[in-house]
């Protein structure tokens, strides 16, 4: 019966720390199928969020990096346009809603275009709004609805009309919110160039 | 044994306690380097607690299996030393202690150890051997050596040296078979 043939070896005591070397490594690998599984979990959930992050920070750059190259581009422009010496510079004051506020045109006779900024002007009821119109030698045309919910400077270009002649001066009235063909509310300013 | 496929720590502690000193005494006895063989006999019984249910008690009790586990464990260990043949020589030079006899300064004591019995029956039984059958049985069993190698280390044919460890097999299963399994 050679399987007891190891019996024949005398014994040796192992030293005192073995026994519980080896519970200790039994014990380790009971856990370490739920070990396994918590890392790899943790280390998907790691790589998942790192590859969101990594690519929502990626957007959000170039998101960024686009307004600040577009915003660079419209400054360049704005400060071109109002600085050019085709470029006439009107400010009327105006009185809305028991408050002093104005109008300022920066009109370019060159590109045919205006720059009206708004400041000081009243909030529209929720049914109005402030439309800008174009005096022309065949009439008021319609240049802009500027609905104004808050008490907040406000910017718009305007491109003259095509048709109608000449642009002789411009006007803004206070006009159902849907606006109007012709001005029939109360009239904010109407100036002659 | 019901206790260690149930996975209980305790009854794998209790096996330890009782068959450690074996485990390590065979691994020892081959690879001749007490640190070496401490190192097979933790992998020994962490493979034990693994492979539990791999021991069919039908074909065999448990302790020769587990011992079977370490003499593997400790001859591969061995071959994977490249300072095979140095050891060989050392163990051949030791001589006296070719068969593994209790060594006085190893403070055991046989009440202290399970298993002694068992120790004294196997020892008796090789020692009962001739010569030249004791001398195969263990360059196969605690060296490692395959028939071949035995026959080279030897300097005997072949045939010869597979005779004599089928006669040795067969001394050695009767002188035995009274032995039983000694663990609970």
């Amino acid at each position: 019966m050679i399987d007891w043939l190891g019996m024949a070896a005398p014994p040796r005591l192992p030293r005192s720390e073995l026994k519980g070397l080896v519970l200790g490594r039994v014990r380790a690998a009971r856990w370490r199928p739920w070990r396994l599984a918590a890392a790899a979990l943790a280390l998907v959930a790691l790589g998942g969020g790192g590859v969101w992050a990594s690519r929502t920070i990626r957007a959000l750059r170039a998101e960024r990096d686009d307004l600040a190259r577009r915003a660079a581009a419209l400054g360049d422009t704005l400060a071109a346009f109002i600085h050019s010496p085709a470029t006439r510079l009107i400010q009327v004051p105006v009185s809305t809603g028991g408050r002093v506020g104005s109008v300022t045109i920066f009109a370019d006779s060159v590109g045919h275009r205006w720059l009206v900024r708004c400041d000081g002007l009243a909030p529209n009821a929720a049914d109005q709004a402030y439309q800008l119109w174009f005096i022309t030698r065949d009439g008021m045309r319609s240049a802009a609805l500027m609905p104004m919910e808050t008490d907040a400077p406000m910017v718009t270009t305007l491109d003259m009309p095509r048709t109608g002649g000449p642009v002789l001066g411009a006007a803004m009235s206070i006009e159902p919110r849907v606006g109007s063909a012709a001005p029939r509310g109360p009239m904010v300013f109407h100036l002659v160039l | 044994m019901r206790r260690l496929q149930a996975h209980d720590e305790r009854a794998l502690g209790e096996l330890f306690d009782a068959l450690a000193p074996w485990v390590v005494g065979v691994a020892v006895r081959i690879l001749g380097d007490v640190d070496e063989a401490e190192e097979v006999a933790g992998d020994v019984f962490v493979q034990v607690w693994r492979r539990i249910d791999q021991h069919d008690a039908s074909r065999g009790p448990l302790v020769p299996w587990i011992l079977s586990i370490a003499r593997n464990r400790a001859v591969d260990a061995l071959r994977r030393r490249r300072r095979w043949w140095r050891k060989a020589e050392q163990w051949q030079r030791g001589g006296a202690g070719e068969l593994g006899v209790a060594e006085p300064g190893l403070a055991l004591h046989e009440a202290a150890v399970p298993g002694w019995p068992v120790h004294r029956a196997v020892h008796a039984a090789l020692a009962r051997l001739p010569e030249e059958q004791r001398r195969v049985v263990v360059l196969a069993y605690f060296e490692g050596l395959t028939h071949r190698e035995i026959a080279r280390r030897l300097a005997q044919p072949l045939g010869t040296v597979k005779t004599r460890l089928r006669s040795a097999q067969a001394k050695l299963s009767e002188a035995l078979a009274h032995v039983k399994e000694w663990i609970a």
